[in-house]
């Protein structure tokens, strides 16, 4: 990573390139207590929104983290750029442990790591001009780019497809698109090399969905950056990463790069996600073979998650091993490397099945009187 | 905003008297000595032609004439007329020094409280429930003599600015909660909006956000809730004169001007006494109160009246 982002130089991931890792996550854990009680409150039980998760991010790759809602994604993100403290596990980000660094230590480290949020509408200071929001971050780090901080931010208007003349307007001037590429102009100020987004388009339009990831693939190859990219649409993800994460519960059940999940997936819930997105063609002839899995119930109370493997409350194949032994996440025989899959009893590697699977039962029998 | 409030006659008006009050206040002693007279002068001994054996003015409505445009006092024969213009002056002196503290104090520890939460938030909540329930006259009137003998001791004369410092403490004790909840509520919903981790992931130390991203936020409720509260501590000192714990004689004071024109026997019988004060200190009130309507408008014209 010797690129001067000012440069838009066309980047390729090599392969070497990418086997740098820039982001180390190991066993990173979030426990929120829950108080309650009288008259002293004390803690009474955990949230385990996250749980004990591992991740790589290379430099310069896209790593897409996907799963339900409430599963701690947004909670990894956070943890990550370290706005909540982990109550345990290691963040090392290139050889430097910055899980429990406290704000001076960070310094150094702040501008390189920078956050997208997903509502683009607080997510701006309404008090504030489009100038001051993005140089904020260079003022506040003492960057003093060639120039001076205004041209610098006028260039990146220009970057993230905005009139560098909105300088001096407000944000309630914009729309939710503009406003979540003044977002983006504000993340990529401080030149970093990784981006956490966090749903950044989820708050937004189907059409302007796509010209902010568009915007994004483009920042991302252009500048090299790093992104992770939290999102619980899979489309969005598909598109967008090279690698993707499954999590569920507080923990990564499926980890691989993204034909691997997609079209190779092995964890019963990554199919039943899969089998989940709609598909635009409705025709029988083209969903025929197409996996149909339909969960019944909830995501259970991560203050008191299941024994062992933490979808077994949902899983079609839960057996008693299941709940005893909490399975490993490793490769399985006929995976490809990287694809780590945490599950005793693996799926096929594809999307097609013959039968559907609905556990849902008002839905089977429902189908069940139709039939 | 500005275009907003311009458009509001209403609130124009009211400024406009608002703005002549404080002028009044601020220029009554080149007022008075163009007019020529001063509020310490003992006319009964300077003119005693003017005032008739008992003390009281000989001609009718409170000895009003040319010269004494407002009349003269009984007993001593103090100018009416630099008597009020000094009197606001004292007041509005007064009340915009005790607006300024509060202000201050509520903005110190209504944002320390949203924007810390936790212990300090929870701390500083249960001293302002504990403030609230104090009633709040009654604390005034029965604490000054108290704050005064602080400074002074009962035996020697108060100096006037131990008065207008005890009044100012005071008033400060007992004012400055209602505005520190507003911004600890205000803060802790600003706190949760994501341009405040924006700031944080990019770095900045707590003070910068709480001067950069929230104060400019917070400032239409402080602007907002400070026009409300000046009048009310006009009103507030002018009772506590009235009722004889305020500012004394012979220092002038608009509320002490009212306690003169009822308490003494003979001025109850001439209603003049009562009325310049009076009338000037409603329209002055129901100026500021009416500016204050109109600045919230300005700010927020989404709030229905």
């Amino acid at each position: 990573m010797t690129e001067d982002p000012v440069l838009p130089a066309p980047r390729e991931a090599t392969d070497e390139a990418a086997r740098e890792p820039l982001l180390v996550v190991e066993g990173l854990t979030k426990h929120f207590p829950v108080k309650g009680g009288f008259p002293v409150r004390r803690t009474v039980g955990q949230v385990q929104a996250v749980d004990g998760i591992d991740l790589t991010v290379h430099v310069g790759e896209s790593f897409g983290l996907v799963g339900e809602s409430g599963c701690g994604k947004s909670t990894t993100g956070r943890l990550i750029t370290r706005l909540i403290e982990p109550t345990a596990g290691t963040i090392t980000y290139r050889g430097r442990d910055i899980g429990h660094a406290s704000r001076k230590q960070l310094a150094p480290i702040r501008s390189e790591i920078q956050m997208i949020f997903q509502d683009p509408y607080s997510s701006l200071n309404p008090r504030q001009t489009v100038g001051k929001i993005v140089s904020g971050p260079m003022e506040i780090n003492g960057i003093e780019p060639d120039g001076g901080r205004e041209k610098r931010v006028r260039e990146l208007l220009e970057i993230v497809g905005l009139n560098p003349e909105h300088y001096n307007r407000f944000p309630h001037e914009f729309s939710g698109g503009q406003r979540q590429r003044i977002g983006v102009a504000r993340a990529l100020a401080l030149e970093p090399k990784l981006i956490v987004a966090d749903e950044p388009v989820s708050a937004l339009d189907v059409s302007i969905q796509a010209q902010v990831v568009n915007l994004l693939q483009k920042v991302q190859r252009e500048l090299g950056i790093a992104f992770l990219f939290i999102a619980h649409d899979l489309a969005v993800v598909r598109h967008f990463s090279q690698r993707v994460a499954v999590m569920y519960l507080g923990k990564v059940i499926e980890v691989g790069d993204r034909d691997s999940i997609y079209t190779r997936p092995r964890h019963p819930y990554t199919h039943a996600l899969l089998s989940a997105v709609p598909e635009v063609n409705v025709t029988d002839e083209d969903t025929g073979g197409r996996e149909r899995i339909r969960l019944a119930g909830d995501v259970p109370s991560p203050i008191n998650p299941p024994s062992g493997c933490r979808f077994r409350t949902r899983c079609w194949k839960a057996r008693d091993r299941c709940a005893a032994e909490e399975p490993p996440l490793v490769q399985l025989s006929g995976n490809h490397d990287g694809h780590l899959t945490a599950c005793h009893f693996p799926e096929d590697p594809t999307t097609a099945r013959e039968e559907d699977i609905v556990l849902d039962p008002a839905l089977a029998a429902l189908e069940g009187e139709s039939k | 905003m500005w275009i907003r409030f311009k458009r509001d006659r209403t609130g124009v008006i009211s400024a406009c008297v608002v703005v002549f009050f404080f002028l009044i206040g601020l220029l009554a002693p080149l007022v008075s000595k163009l007019y020529g007279k001063d509020p310490y002068t003992v006319y009964a001994d300077e003119r005693p032609e003017l005032f008739d054996s008992a003390g009281v003015p000989v001609q009718p409505n409170g000895g009003i004439s040319g010269e004494f445009w407002f009349g003269l006092e009984p007993g001593n024969g103090y100018d009416v007329f630099t008597k009020l213009l000094y009197g606001i002056r004292t007041s509005l002196m007064i009340s915009v020094a005790v607006t300024l503290a509060t202000v201050l104090t509520g903005i110190l520890l209504g944002v320390t409280a949203g924007y810390l939460g936790g212990r300090a938030d929870y701390f500083i909540s249960r001293v302002i429930d504990f403030l609230l329930a104090f009633p709040a006259q009654l604390f005034f009137i029965a604490s000054m003599p108290v704050v005064v003998s602080l400074f002074v001791s009962p035996r020697d004369e108060t100096p006037v600015y131990v008065r207008v410092v005890a009044l100012i403490a005071v008033q400060w004790f007992l004012g400055w909660m209602s505005l520190g909840r507003i911004l600890r509520g205000t803060t802790l919903a600003l706190r949760e909006r994501e341009f405040i981790e924006a700031a944080k992931v990019s770095g900045a130390p707590p003070w910068r956000i709480i001067r950069r991203e929230i104060l400019p936020n917070v400032v239409t409720p402080i602007l907002v809730q400070g026009t409300y509260m000046l009048p009310n501590f006009v009103t507030a000192e002018a009772g506590l004169s009235f009722l004889g714990v305020g500012i004394v004689e012979p220092t002038p004071d608009w509320g002490q001007m009212f306690s003169k024109a009822s308490t003494e026997l003979v001025m109850q019988n001439d209603i003049t006494y009562m009325f310049f004060p009076g009338v000037s200190m409603i329209i002055f009130i129901v100026a500021f109160n009416l500016l204050g309507d109109s600045v919230r408008d300005a700010f927020d014209p989404k709030t229905a009246r």
